[in-house]
């Protein structure tokens, strides 16, 4: 699949940092959706659902965990990649038991999560093909 | 103990702020670098801009080190079933005591020992060691020393070795009594290190 037609959400309720990071992604021919707290990720989902979410584990309201399961229950095809802190590698790891895909410690490098995110697809493309 | 815990509480949610800034400014960076990289060589001073650009970078990844083991500093009173990992600690510590060894022109490191060596210790306990240890030791080393922390496995035992200045000269520091009370205090066994050279501490066995 090109990356024009992946379907991608991102979600960070720290502005600056998830709004430029989404500006970079879509500079490589990747588009985005944006999101700033829970909430929205779940509403975000419901209304169509992305291959791929990047979501940040610790966010005021409902917590990235919180969110993760939720989304495993309600769309389980939805590949979860969390964005963690050097404090919370921990909830990276729970995350992993939970079902996400992966995880990653803030700073970023875009290339390591733009090669996450293509395995994270062709994983879910695999696993959708096993399922028909 | 619940005032350490307190401000612990406090260090890590800062050191989780600054983490998110960190990450702010390096994504920021990035994006300047990516337009940059697109303008086709139109701007007359791009080679400056990158230079800056590779300094920004440089700068959040020792921010990002800083924050990393202040963070662990933040969690080091707290109690572990499993006990403290003593590299972890100990590289916590020499991060964060740099500043004070350059100031006796002393360059500090660290050799870890096997990982996953747990000691009963809590985190805070080995790092107020360890730093005893290293005020002893600093006014005694000359300029430009290289003084290195070293991680051993003695008889299944956690052991701490600081080499540089000889034991007598260690003892003889005013510093050495609170280390001795201290060690003892905690059930850690001081004594010279090998050949008499520096000091070296054994720490009790995690109990997990």
């Amino acid at each position: 699949m090109n990356k024009q037609d992946w379907k991608i959400l991102l979600v960070d309720d720290e502005r600056e940092f998830i709004t430029t990071l989404a500006e970079r992604l879509d500079l490589r021919g990747i588009a985005t959706r944006v999101v700033f707290d829970g909430e929205s990720a779940l509403s975000a989902v419901a209304e169509e659902e992305p291959q791929v979410m990047i979501l940040d584990v610790l966010m005021p309201g409902i917590k990235g965990l919180e969110v993760l399961e939720r989304v495993k229950r309600t769309n389980p095809n939805v590949q979860v990649l969390l964005l963690t802190g050097h404090g919370s590698t921990r909830d990276g790891i729970e995350g992993m038991r939970l079902g996400a895909f992966d995880y990653m410690m803030k700073p970023l490098n875009i290339d390591t999560l733009i090669e996450k995110m293509e395995s994270a697809i062709d994983y879910a493309e695999k696993a959708a093909k096993l399922g028909q | 103990m619940r005032e350490a815990l307190f401000m612990g509480r406090l260090t890590a949610q800062a050191t989780h702020e600054m983490q998110n800034i960190l990450a702010t400014i390096r994504e920021t960076a990035g994006l300047m670098d990516d337009l940059l990289a697109m303008g086709g060589g139109q701007f007359v001073h791009a080679e400056r801009f990158k230079q800056g650009l590779d300094v920004v970078a440089q700068q959040v990844g020792r921010g990002m080190e800083l924050s990393e083991q202040l963070n662990y500093c933040a969690h080091a009173p707290e109690p572990s079933p499993a006990g403290c990992e003593v590299n972890e600690a100990l590289r916590s510590l020499c991060v964060l005591y740099t500043r004070i060894a350059a100031r006796h022109r002393v360059l500090l490191g660290l050799v870890p020992g096997r990982a996953g060596l747990h000691t009963d210790l809590r985190g805070m306990e080995v790092m107020d060691l360890a730093a005893l240890a290293l005020d002893c030791a600093l006014p005694l080393l000359e300029r430009d020393t290289d003084l290195r922390l070293v991680v051993q496995e003695q008889g299944g035992l956690p052991v701490v070795l600081l080499r540089g200045a000889s034991f007598d000269d260690l003892c003889r520091r005013t510093e050495f009594l609170p280390l001795s009370d201290r060690a003892r205090g905690l059930g850690v066994i001081l004594r010279a290190g090998p050949d008499g050279q520096g000091l070296a501490l054994t720490l009790p066995l995690a109990r997990g």
